[in-house]
């Protein structure tokens, strides 16, 4: 029996860690931007189905390599939403730059409508073939996912930590004002977080979509984990944001062992509102900062 | 009037305010003067109720009012203004004062479909008010302005104008002369001089302090959140630990 | 002919929506991004009781009541939270609500959803339906119009603007701003129930799919582009925006490309609201600057 709970809890772990991901570049934006990006889902789809694109006939690269420009790419959007957007409204009513962000949303979602049409599309592939490991089962790609969030949050945490980019990162989110009579560079460090968040969310889209499948709402539907974890970590906490995933991947998943399936959806809400009931600042308490 | 005991206020590991314990006397204008950082501001939050109070308890006409929301406390007679003016830019002039009248009936809903007269009534008499306030603030050619087209120091009166829509008891200002020129900061001492020969009483913080001395009876002292001193502007003056706060520990 | 009839119905039916939303974003700055729950569960409820056989100006009525108590029990914890955290919040609660119209198959019949809504005794369903629903939905709009501008009017409406400009002033002089932003909620959300049991009533059929993000984003479309904080701006952005909507259909397409006019009307959409926030956050009809109830 016990053996069913840590299936569940391997099941979690994989999802939270992709949840993580997501989360981690909405809190950097929140953090250093002080919004919600709501366009920030479409960074993870558009990552997945970049990927499918150029794995497929036109380029039929081999998918290890397909990623490369479907990241590059999800980065251009990235900075460009920055750039066309979200940069002109840095000084308006925050309510305007939301708006923004919901109709930029909608924009990219409709353009992966147009381009691939709304059915579920899935890889092409033979990674997914499934190993047991002391009576759990988990595939390949499974296994990949959770090394790539590990190996990417590890590279976070040297960059914020050890070198001077990440150190500037760290200090603007605590007071863009200061940072920038400080003498840190504006430009580098905001091309920088959308850089992070666009790769963090295009690579966390594809290890989804390799994972299940790819559909023009993929992003949409994983953003309000995203909220969650972003919440629950505390908003503009990174690493409260990976806990908090893997926190909200967990509670899904444990979950199911207790309700139905179909309202699996509904932990993620549910602990969003009791969150922001409860405990606004996250379970960490700790409100802002790229720490 | 009001009456401070014991009040602290910290934030993290910063004590804003320490133990602060005073009664400002019933009549004329008190003032609250201190460096940048002292906590006087923060002081002002605790009272109005816009902060919570770690310890202590503040009370108002012999009631407690520590623990009440800002909105309650301000209908019992408190009125504020803040430091940085909040004047609502997109509303005119005459409607930030109508705004700010008290206890409008029509700000409910249902005596506005069933009691229509009354409201109308109501409405009239408030913006008479309004009028008669900003013929007082020399502001009534401004009327109509949108409140965001007014100068800096015509923001501010017309924030001393919005407090005396409120029919206060006891009005509270945060800097009120910062940033204005001398001869409107001349016309608000007369206003505030004015009103407290009306028996409203004043408490302000200033940094003008030729200005503090000639309208405070009294005079309270913060540094670094606690209260140092109070007496009136000529002890004050010669009191060699006020000077110390303001200049400085000699080396 | 009868198309045009139900473009308008529509129309007017949106217009109401819009003019709920506008009372809480555009006059008192509440970032409600799930008002599209309320429609939803004035459409339900109006329909479920409807076809229990309760007579529909009584199930409109309670569909109303409905949608206003969920309004109210929402705002009770969500309220306590500022700016973008209500926003997130609205916009989780609308995720849940639709979540359950998916899956309380006994109640709502599932994704299936509830056909067969009858309409009102006197329209009917003949030749002459459609007119007769357009005279209802003109009504109800045009009421519903009166009622909310007398609101916005007075010294509750700019009681709204005050906490929509500053909420520390608004609290500073007095008003009790949890208790106006709740009831400014619940008179949103009864009108938005009231739109959307009108819905249920004309398309005779409602499912989950009705009520989704994508509804959301079409009503927060009206509000923005036609002039959030006015009147008359809702209602201009509601036509505009259906008949946009509508006259798509109206271009010959060829039948391989019909695929793309949904996703091409969606990235129209999503571009005018950068656009706007860019270029015109105001709308098309922007707030008088000096917005005093008709007195001074």
């Amino acid at each position: 029996m016990t053996i069913y709970y840590v299936q569940l809890l391997t099941n979690g772990i994989i999802a939270g860690s992709i949840y993580a991901m997501f989360a981690v570049g909405l809190a950097m934006v929140y953090g250093v931007f002080k919004f919600i990006n709501f366009s920030h889902g479409e960074l993870i789809t558009w990552g997945a189905y970049l990927t499918l694109m150029f794995s497929s006939p036109l380029f039929s690269l081999p998918l290890y390599f397909a990623v490369i420009p479907a990241l590059v790419i999800t980065v251009g959007i990235g900075l460009a939403q920055d750039f066309f957007v979200y940069r002109p409204l840095r000084q308006s009513n925050p309510i305007a730059i939301l708006i923004a962000s919901i109709g930029l949303s909608y924009l990219l979602r409709n353009v992966i409508r147009l381009c691939w049409g709304s059915d579920l599309q899935t890889f092409d592939l033979t990674l997914s073939r499934g190993l047991i490991f002391w009576g759990i089962y988990i595939t390949k790609t499974q296994i990949l996912m959770m090394l790539s969030a590990l190996l990417f949050f590890g590279i976070l945490y040297f960059l914020l930590t050890k070198t001077l980019l990440g150190k500037s990162l760290r200090a603007v989110s605590d007071n863009m004002e200061l940072s920038s009579i400080m003498g840190i560079n504006m430009k580098k460090v905001t091309c920088t977080i959308w850089v992070l968040a666009s790769v963090f969310a295009g690579s966390g889209g594809i290890l989804l979509a390799l994972d299940t499948n790819l559909d023009p709402m993929m992003g949409m539907n994983n953003l309000i984990k995203a909220f969650a974890a972003v919440l629950l970590g505390g908003a503009g906490n990174i690493w409260g944001a990976l806990i908090g995933g893997l926190f909200i991947g967990i509670a899904e998943n444990i979950s199911v062992a207790f309700i139905s399936p179909d309202y699996k959806d509904f932990i993620a809400f549910g602990l969003i509102f009791i969150l922001l009931l409860f405990k606004p600042r996250g379970i960490f308490g700790i409100a802002g900062g790229v720490r | 009037m009001l009456r401070l005991e014991n009040i602290s206020k910290r934030f993290g590991a910063l004590e804003a305010v320490n133990d602060v314990s005073f009664s400002l006397e019933n009549r004329g204008i008190s003032g609250l003067i201190g460096p940048n950082g002292s906590g006087k501001t923060t002081l002002f939050h605790l009272i109005t109720g816009f902060y919570k109070l770690d310890m202590g308890n503040v009370f108002f006409l012999d009631q407690k009012i520590s623990g009440l929301a800002p909105h309650v406390i301000s209908q019992k007679g408190i009125v504020r203004t803040f430091q940085q003016t909040r004047v609502l830019p997109f509303l005119s002039t005459l409607d930030n004062l109508i705004a700010a009248a008290p206890n409008q009936l029509g700000e409910n809903l249902l005596p506005i479909f069933f009691k229509p007269l009354k409201v109308a009534i109501q409405e009239n008499e408030n913006t008479q008010k309004a009028l008669s306030i900003l013929e007082t603030l020399e502001l009534i050619k401004l009327k109509n302005s949108p409140a965001g087209d007014l100068s800096y120091g015509q923001q501010k009166l017309l924030e001393i104008g919005r407090v005396l829509m409120a029919d206060p008891k006891l009005i509270i200002l945060d800097e009120p002369t910062a940033g204005i020129n001398p001869s409107l900061i001349r016309h608000l001492v007369k206003i505030l001089k004015n009103l407290s020969d009306q028996s409203i009483k004043i408490f302000l913080i200033e940094h003008n302090m030729p200005l503090v001395s000639e309208l405070c009876g009294e005079i309270f002292v913060m540094d670094s959140g606690s209260l140092i001193f109070s007496g009136t502007p000529d002890e004050i003056q010669n009191n060699e630990r006020v000077i110390e706060a303001y200049l400085g520990r000699k080396a | 002919m009868d198309y045009i009839y139900h473009i308008l119905i529509i129309c007017l039916i949106y217009s109401i929506f819009a003019q709920s939303l506008n009372l809480e974003l555009g006059f008192t700055g509440l970032y409600n991004f799930g008002h599209i729950a309320f429609f939803g569960i004035g459409a339900y409820a109006s329909a479920l009781l409807s076809l229990k056989g309760v007579s529909i100006p009584v199930a409109i009525m309670m569909a109303m009541t409905i949608a206003g108590i969920s309004g109210g029990l929402f705002s009770i914890p969500a309220l306590r939270l500022s700016g973008d955290y209500f926003g997130i919040a609205t916009f989780v609660f609308a995720e849940m609500v639709h979540l359950i119209f998916l899956n309380e198959r006994d109640l709502t019949g599932g994704p299936m959803g509830l056909p067969g809504i009858p309409r009102p005794d006197w329209i009917g369903s003949g030749i002459t339906s459609l007119p007769l629903f357009l005279v209802f939905a003109f009504f109800a709009a045009f009421a519903t119009f009166l009622l909310l501008r007398r609101i916005t009017n007075s010294p509750y409406g700019r009681a709204l603007k005050v906490i929509r400009e500053d909420e520390f002033v608004a609290q500073a002089l007095g008003k009790n701003t949890f208790i106006i932003k709740t009831k400014t909620i619940i008179v949103g959300s009864i009108f938005a129930g009231l739109a959307g049991a009108l819905w249920a009533h004309y398309i005779t059929y409602i499912s989950p799919s009705d009520f989704t993000l994508q509804e959301t984003i079409l009503v927060l479309l009206c509000v923005v582009l036609g002039g959030k904080g006015t009147n008359f701006g809702p209602v201009i952005g509601a036509f505009a925006i259906i008949f946009f909507g509508e006259f798509i259909r109206f271009i010959p397409i060829p039948s391989g490309y019909i695929r793309f006019v949904a996703p091409f009307q969606g990235m129209v959409y999503g571009f005018i609201l950068i656009v706007m926030m860019l270029k015109r956050p105001q709308g098309i009809i922007s707030e008088a600057r000096r917005s005093s109830p008709k007195n001074a």
